[in-house]
């Protein structure tokens, strides 16, 4: 198992400056996040194709989404899939306008000839459960009501995005558009190495801890800083299919696309929302891949990285 | 420990279909590993493994380090720079490796270093601008749909109209514009798009219709200053950059016992009182103090510089630092000559650009004397000075591209931006004399050319290119310069404006867009031969 050179120095340095962000007491240093994080601006003129530009969706909660568009040079589709993309981080780190984020939105832009809408949410530890979530939701809405996102139909084509925390926001913002009679139909959710979790330490938890980038005790923390005070790992943020979570049979829930990396310590969490998904009776693909470890989507230099890319098209250009 | 490649050196370029390094990220010598850059990053590709090697040293001692410890050297430690991942990655090893042979703290202390209000350095207790009362998150009432499409096709037709303005059919830009005034009679102008839009308005109508050529908005040095002022109490940009600026300058001039500053546009001296007051809480006390106040000349007889250096002069005598001020009066930066600076090679000179350098970037091809561009000449005399320090703070832009329809269109993003900023102030006039201000810059990228087109700003990125050819050499701004102006803007200014770190300069912003770049400099000795090396201000990292 070897992974790449430079994926490896990316990685670790994120790692090792983590640790150095985390506080024991639960607090976390955000001035040194903000100061490490390499950001890039908005471009509204086109790179490779692709120009982006940044719109403040909620004036009272500074919520701000970074757009991606491809720069028209032929003739626009009748239908343009828009991916409403929320990015990693453990609920803690990143932003919408973090390099690493802007490069793969990007890509999906070019890949699935869509329009993706990067949601800069609030983060933890400043703001637990469920502020990302309602900003999934405001933005979810926003989109929804944009007469220049709409395709030839009049509609916005909508699918819901993310990896590590992202893929959580993303679950839970379809539950709600679900579950609210708000009429918003979302096609398609993309999940790629979602973040979930439970009191319970699964065998994937215990073989890999530490192995590969992730500690059980990194996880901890960021659920201590994400979930409310007081709760535990089976709050049904972080285990949507545990004890505590209502069950999803009957709900008009989208399909999904779950990616779980072989590697991940949280791929039994993954594979049993996976699981859960189908015995509530929904549809979703899951995609193993077993070489896998986290953020090997982050850079194009690995078979992994092309196989998700192909299959994150195909699903989105299926369901459209 | 995970396992990396051995092998191969990896892809140093990504492929071109799935290609996304942006070209404003950062610039990318074919050395360096494209996918890092791609991150942010820059390390060359030979020297990953090196890196890599590094990162496993640094894992294993943080691993030594008991987690309170990281925290504290987290927050304590000053750190440079974090996109050169070499240098980065061996610094935290050598911060890691010199707390370790301290006495571990008691715990209760580490609550003490993590209270945000613990400020550094007592001297922003003495200076800090004075709340600006009733500063809040101004709710504009959600527009409607008709406003938004209205907004969005006035959009639409500046653009159009700016492309004519290019081609030179003034006619059909023309009776564009008249049209563009007949729609703004149906946007709100008090705040928004209405607003920005007025004003690019105006200045295309002043360059289309001006009889000659180019039509500023005139204005005397008197009412340049009076607007400056406001715009100054409005928005934190200025107080950005002379927070950042005299952080730096303190810091170069820890152990001198004569400094020297030459401060390239006095304006009201707003600048200086907090320097003065940090010198003169200097542990080990106060140099000797020279200020250099340059400043267009006043008409009517008066000596607005000397008034200025008065009240200067007075409060550097209640702080008990020794002071002397000069003020040199020029039109322009160029008719300044070294020697009416009268610099004393023994002191430790800082010279201060706040917003001014790009003012010497004549146009291309425009000088029918084929002069070169003034700043070469200037950053010549100012490297002949051998400053200890150049601190340069400049719109984060570019507003110079020789196309008209590319500076308007980048002129109107910056400045929607920069307004959109301006709405959450609530003071009166400071706002309505900030938005005055901001207008005549927009007049002059937009309506004036040649010589009378003064605003020629440019992105950080160019002015890196430029200093560097000029002889000179970074000087990092660090982690706790950023975390000071991050805590002041939270304190200070409403939500939404951001400091960012790019490449060892700061960057404030309003959101996630960038809107000015505060840099340090320091020049070789000019017998020096060039080298690549990169200090820091105030510390022994390397």
């Amino acid at each position: 198992m070897v992974v790449p050179l430079n994926t490896w120095v990316l990685i670790s340095n994120f790692k090792l400056a983590y640790n150095l962000l985390r506080r024991p007491d639960g607090t976390f240093n955000r001035h040194l996040a903000e100061f490490l994080d390499r950001k890039v601006p908005a471009n509204a003129n086109p790179i490779d194709g692709v120009f982006s530009f940044d719109v403040i969706v909620d004036r009272a909660t500074n919520l701000l989404c970074r757009i991606y568009r491809p720069s028209d040079t032929d003739e626009p589709p009748n239908v343009v899939p828009v991916i409403v993309f929320f990015h990693g981080g453990s609920f803690a780190h990143s932003s919408a306008n973090s390099a690493i984020y802007d490069t793969l939105c990007r890509r999906l832009v070019g890949l699935c000839r869509a329009v993706v809408v990067s949601v800069n949410y609030r983060r933890a530890p400043e703001h637990r459960y469920p502020c990302a979530y309602d900003d999934g939701w405001t933005v979810l809405n926003w989109v929804k009501s944009r007469a220049w996102l709409e395709s030839t139909d009049s509609k916005v084509h909508i699918f819901l995005a993310g990896d590590s925390s992202g893929g959580n926001i993303a679950h839970h913002v379809a539950l709600k558009a679900a579950e609210s009679e708000s009429g918003i139909e979302v096609l398609g959710n993309i999940l790629l190495n979602p973040m979930f979790g439970g009191e319970l330490r699964t065998e994937s938890e215990k073989r890999l801890d530490g192995k590969y980038f992730v500690s059980v005790q990194d996880r901890d923390w960021y659920w201590r800083a994400f979930l409310p005070d007081g709760a535990d790992r089976d709050h049904p943020a972080c285990n949507p299919f545990g004890p505590k979570a209502a069950s999803l049979e009957g709900v008009k829930f989208p399909k999904s696309l779950v990616v779980v990396a072989g590697l991940d310590l949280v791929q039994d969490w993954q594979m049993a929302y996976v699981e859960g998904l189908k015995k509530a009776g929904q549809q979703v693909k899951d995609l193993y891949l077993e070489k896998a470890t986290i953020g090997f989507y982050l850079l194009p230099n690995n078979a992994h990285f092309h196989t998700v890319m192909d299959e994150i098209k195909k699903f989105v250009s299926s369901n459209c | 420990m995970v396992p990396y490649e051995t092998a191969a050196i990896p892809i140093a370029n990504p492929p071109a279909t799935s290609s996304s390094t942006t070209t404003t990220a950062i610039s990318k010598p074919p050395e360096i590993d494209g996918l890092l850059a791609g991150a942010g990053y820059k390390v060359r590709s030979s020297d990953l493994r090196h890196v890599a090697q590094r990162l496993e040293r640094l894992e294993t001692a943080m691993l030594n380090s008991p987690s309170q410890h990281l925290s504290l050297l987290a927050s304590d430690a000053v750190l440079y720079n974090p996109s050169d991942l070499s240098t980065w990655v061996d610094s935290l090893l050598s911060e890691l490796n010199q707390s370790q042979s301290l006495p571990s703290l008691p715990s209760d202390l580490s609550d003490l270093v993590s209270n945000p209000t613990a400020l550094d350095g007592s001297w922003m207790d003495q200076q800090l601008p004075p709340p600006t009362a009733a500063i809040h998150n101004q709710q504009p009432s959600q527009l409607t749909v008709v406003e938004e499409d209205s907004g969005i096709r006035l959009v639409h037709m500046l653009m159009t109209c700016a492309e004519y303005v290019q081609r030179g059919e003034l006619s059909l830009a023309g009776s564009l514009i008249q049209d563009m005034q007949s729609l703004l009679t149906r946007v709100n102008t008090g705040c928004g798009i209405g607003k920005v839009a007025g004003c690019f308005i105006d200045a295309l109508g002043r360059r289309v219709f001006a009889a000659g050529g180019g039509g500023g908005i005139p204005g005397s040095a008197y009412e340049t200053e009076i607007l400056y002022h406001h715009f100054y109490e409005a928005c934190p940009y200025l107080k950005f950059a002379h927070f950042t600026a005299n952080q730096a300058i303190l810091e170069a001039f820890d152990g001198h016992d004569c400094v020297h500053v030459v401060d390239f546009n006095l304006m009201h001296g707003l600048q200086w009182p907090a320097l003065i007051q940090a010198l003169a809480l200097r542990p080990g006390g106060p140099p000797t103090l020279r200020l250099t106040g340059i400043g267009p000349p006043s008409p009517d007889g008066r000596d607005s510089l000397r008034e200025i250096g008065l009240r200067l002069a007075e409060l550097a005598r209640s702080v008990n630092v020794r002071f002397a001020f000069r003020g040199v009066a020029a039109s322009r930066l160029e008719d300044v000559k070294p020697w009416m600076l009268q610099v004393n090679p023994k002191e430790a000179v800082a010279v201060n650009s706040i917003m001014q350098l790009h003012k010497l970037l004549a146009g291309p091809g425009l000088d029918p004397a084929h002069r070169p561009a003034p700043i070469e000449a200037v950053l010549g005399w100012i490297r002949s000075l051998n400053p200890k320090i150049v601190t340069v703070v400049e719109h984060e832009a570019d507003h110079n591209q020789p196309g008209f329809l590319d500076r308007f269109t980048e002129s109107l993003y910056y400045y929607s931006t920069m307004f959109d900023s301006l709405d959450a102030c609530a003071l009166q006039p400071e706002k309505a004399l900030a938005e005055v201000y901001i207008q005549r810059e927009i007049c002059n990228v937009v309506s004036c050319e040649g010589s009378a087109r003064l605003e020629r700003h440019e992105p950080l990125a160019r002015w890196r290119e430029r200093l560097g050819r000029a002889g000179f050499r970074p000087l990092h701004l660090g982690s706790n310069a950023f975390k000071q102006a991050s805590m002041l803007l939270t304190l200070f200014s409403a939500e939404g404006y951001c400091v960012e770190e790019n490449e060892g300069c700061l960057t404030l912003g309003w959101h996630s867009r960038p809107l000015i770049a505060a840099s340090a400099w320091h020049a070789l000795p000019e017998t020096a031969a060039v080298s690549p090396d990169v200090a820091v201000v105030g510390g022994a990292v390397m």
